[in-house]
Formats: C-alpha cells, structure tokens, sequence
C-alpha cells in the first residue's frame, strides 16, 4: 500500500525509476564500456565473461580484456572488448 | 575525473595483486565493507591486480586470510610515499623550499627595466630619470606607480611625446615615443620675416613678397635678416605680410686635420679570451683565469640577465669579459701619403654632412707641411637655399 503511493508520488515527480527503486540502468558507450547502477555484486570474474548480479536477475557479460573500472557502492564500469551479454531474470 | 586521480594520487593508493580461487568472494565482501576499489584486471584465472586505498589496506589482508587469498604488493603510488622517500634527505628539500620561497619573493621586484622606443630613435639619460622619478632596479612591483612616474618624467623632459610602462613578471618595459623637434610653421596668415640659418655669400634673390633687407654679393651670418616681413607704399604706409622668397647663397664648409708621419696603429690579432663573473645586483664575483697573457688588449664586458621565462628576471647576471689582443704597428707615411690620407679622410666626412651633393660647386684643399706632421685644410663651397620663417613680433 505505502510502496504503491511512493510509486505514484515519483510518478507524477518524474524522478527517474533507478533512483527510487533497486532496478538496475545499464548503459553501455561504444562496444567497449558499460556501466551498471544498481548492483548487488560480483558472481564470476574473468577477463573474458562477467556475471553480475542484481536485484532483477543477473548479467552476464562476454568479451575479451574485461576490467572492472571504478567499483563503487552503486556502480561497476566493466571496460574491453564487450562481444555479447545477457540477462538472467529471476521470476517469482 | 582528473580531480578524483589527484585526490587518490594526495592520498596515496597501492597496487596489489590478489591470488586465489575465491576472488569474486573477495572482491564482493570489500564492496559490502565499502573499500574503495578501482582498475580490477584479472591476469589470468587465479590472480587479479587491483588498486586500492593506503588505510584499508590491513582490512583487506584480514579479507584476503579469511578468503584463503594470498596479497602482494606491486607498487605504492602517491604523494606519502614520495615525501617517505625524501626523509633521509634534508638538505635536499631544505634548499628546494629555500629556492621556492627566494624565486617566490623576488617574483615581487623589479629586476629589469627594458627601453623601447619608437622607430629606434635614441633618447638621452632617460634611464637616469626614470630611476630619479622611482622606477629602480630592486624596487617592489608594488611601490611602483606607474602613473606618477609617467606624470614625473614627462614633466622633466619635453623630448617624449607618449610613454607608457607595463610591469611583465619582474620585468619593466617602458614604451616611449620620442617628440620631434618641428621647426616652427608659421602661418600663411600670420606675419614674418625671412632669417638666414647659414653663413654666406648671397648669389641669387627671388623676393615674392616682402622688401629685401640685402642684395646680391652680401655676406649674411646666422640670424640675418633677408627678407623684411613689411613693405611701403607710398600712399599705404607701411603694410606687413608674410614674407616669400628664395635665396641662394654660397656656404663654405671647412674642416682641419692634422695628421702626423709616425703613427702607431693597433691592429687586431684575432686572439680572445673570456672570463666569466656572476652579478648579484651589485656584489660582483669573478672567475679569473689570472693574469691575462696579452700584453695590450682591450676589454669588452658583456652582461646577460639571468631570466627564467621571457619575462621573469632574476637578480643575477652573468658577465663576460673579453680581451682582445691587439698589436701596436708602427706606421711612417711620406708627405704624399699623409695628405692624401688626410684629404680622404675629410672628403667623406664633409660629404656625409652635406645632403646635396650636386650642389657642391667648388673645392679647396690647403695643405701646410710642418716638421713631423701635415695640417690639412679642405673647404667645400655648396650653393644652398637659405633662410627660414621667422614670425614678427610686435
């Protein structure tokens, strides 16, 4: 009930979704940057396949020189080679 | 971004590498404790490389035991490691601030006055008061003011028709247009005579307006009256105008020289030696290579400021002392010689002084033998156009 009026109050706000709530924002510049907001933490690391995971599912990311740029409390930068990604929803 | 590197970079920050089979458990527990962490590279499937900030260092060697990884360092990066670096070496950062603060403190001064003038016209003992009106070499940048010192010099002086001074680092550069000295231009209105400015002998008058006060054949000096600003009528009385008219005279120009048979004439060899000194404002030190080995020689001191941008002077200059060696060559002319020498010699400095040279109408050469020694005499005798306006005053 309070989760569906804060809902309507950032509505009509217009604050963007990724602030209020835990949904990830997943921007990518070039083939060869993304960065994700809104992370819950690393799964597997290699320099040619990241999984990350969030509160929506997980993200796994193919590629090849894959860094981890800048890890702060609410976003990653994942930097090389990006060649593929995908998402693992989690359904309840 | 830029400012986050400078801030990692005041703070310090370690390279470390990581090694283990638990490394995306590591990398999750020091995000969870909010550690800082960036450029993760992973080098091959057990080891990464990472950097991260000095304090939380033993926090993540606790992490790393916990999560049965092994740490190492790779490099320490930063300022605090720089200055651990310098710690044993007093000396050194105690003469680096030393320097800093003295380039810092004379950056306050005035160290150098440049003069430019315009067109390259050559202003007398300006330097000398500029520096009486308080722009000094050594003076605070802020105790000039640049507009008083313009007022004062200009009020000294009537030969500058601008002046500014622009303070450049420590380096004064005063701008100055020299005021010609026009001759007087009378109007066309106005009233005058016509005044001779040479000494000689009339040859021809061509008088448009006003009576002239001589005729031909008269010798006039300096500051005769040709041509009288009035004239009579008989029926008007006497009427002043503006005197018009050309006159030619014939000027002599003479000049003397003696010129005696024994002369001693240096002559260069070509051998140099330099010396160099340091300057500090007036304290001078010398770097002497002893006695100089020339038996005559003449030196030539050459001073260059020492400058660390275009325009920032310092106090110090270095001095570079030349000598030349010289010989003394004993010279006997013949008669013959010496006056033809001597006439030469004249002829090109009485023609450098005389603009028309197709004017010259006569020359004159004296000469007068002596015991050891020729007197030279040589007039020129040019037909020039004299006078000039000269306003009548009632």
């Amino acid at each position: 009930m309070k989760k569906n009026r804060m809902r309507k109050i950032n509505k009509i706000l217009e604050i963007p979704q990724e602030v209020y709530s835990d949904v990830p924002k997943i921007s990518i510049i070039g083939f060869d940057e993304m960065i994700i907001e809104n992370y819950k933490g690393i799964l597997e690391y290699e320099a040619f396949f990241v999984r990350i995971s969030t509160y929506k599912g997980v993200i796994n990311i193919n590629g090849y020189n894959l860094n981890l740029e800048t890890m702060t409390n609410d976003d990653i930068r994942v930097t090389g080679k990006i060649e593929s990604f995908d998402f693992e929803r989690i359904t309840d | 971004m830029i400012i986050k590197r400078i801030i990692n970079y005041l703070y310090g920050y370690l390279r470390i590498v990581v090694e283990g089979y638990y490394i995306e458990r590591f990398i999750n527990i020091c995000r969870n404790k909010k550690y800082n962490m960036w450029n993760i590279k992973k080098d091959n499937d057990i080891k990464i490389t990472l950097n991260i900030e000095i304090k939380n260092f033993r926090e993540i060697c606790r992490i790393a035991k916990k999560t049965h990884c092994k740490v190492g360092i790779k490099a320490k990066k930063g300022f605090p490691f720089l200055l651990n670096k310098y710690r044993k070496r007093k000396i050194f950062v105690l003469f680096l601030l030393i320097i800093v603060i003295t380039i810092f403190l004379s950056s306050n001064f005035v160290w150098n006055i440049e003069i430019i003038e315009e067109d390259g016209l050559k202003i007398d003992n300006i330097m000398e008061d500029i520096n009486k009106a308080g722009l000094k070499i050594g003076t605070l940048k802020a105790n000039v003011d640049t507009k008083e010192i313009i007022n004062k010099v200009r009020l000294d002086r009537d030969d500058i028709a601008w002046m500014g001074i622009e303070l450049k680092g420590t380096n004064a550069i005063v701008k100055l247009v020299k005021a010609e000295k026009k001759p007087e231009i009378v109007d066309e209105d106005e009233y005058c005579n016509i005044v001779s400015n040479k000494n000689g002998v009339i040859t021809k008058m061509n008088v448009q307006d006003g009576t002239a006060n001589v005729k031909v054949g008269d010798t006039v000096s300096e500051g005769d009256v040709l041509i009288n600003g009035w004239m009579e009528g008989k029926y008007t009385g006497i009427r002043y105008v503006h005197a018009k008219g050309e006159i030619e005279a014939r000027v002599w120009y003479t000049k003397h020289k003696t010129i005696e048979y024994n002369t001693t004439e240096k002559h260069n060899t070509g051998n140099m030696e330099t010396n160099y000194g340091i300057k500090i404002n007036n304290f001078k030190i010398n770097f002497p290579k002893g006695v100089s080995k020339f038996k005559f020689y003449d030196t030539i001191e050459n001073e260059i400021k020492v400058r660390i941008f275009s325009n920032f002077y310092l106090p110090i200059s270095i001095i570079k002392t030349t000598n030349e060696e010289y010989e003394e060559v004993q010279k006997t002319y013949s008669a013959d010689e010496a006056k033809n020498l001597g006439i030469q010699e004249i002829e090109t400095e009485l023609e450098n002084e005389i603009e028309n040279k197709e004017k010259i109408v006569n020359k004159n050469i004296n000469t007068y033998e002596n015991e050891n020694s020729i007197d030279i005499y040589v007039t020129y005798e040019v037909l020039e156009s004299i006078g000039t306006n000269e306003k009548i005053v009632f």
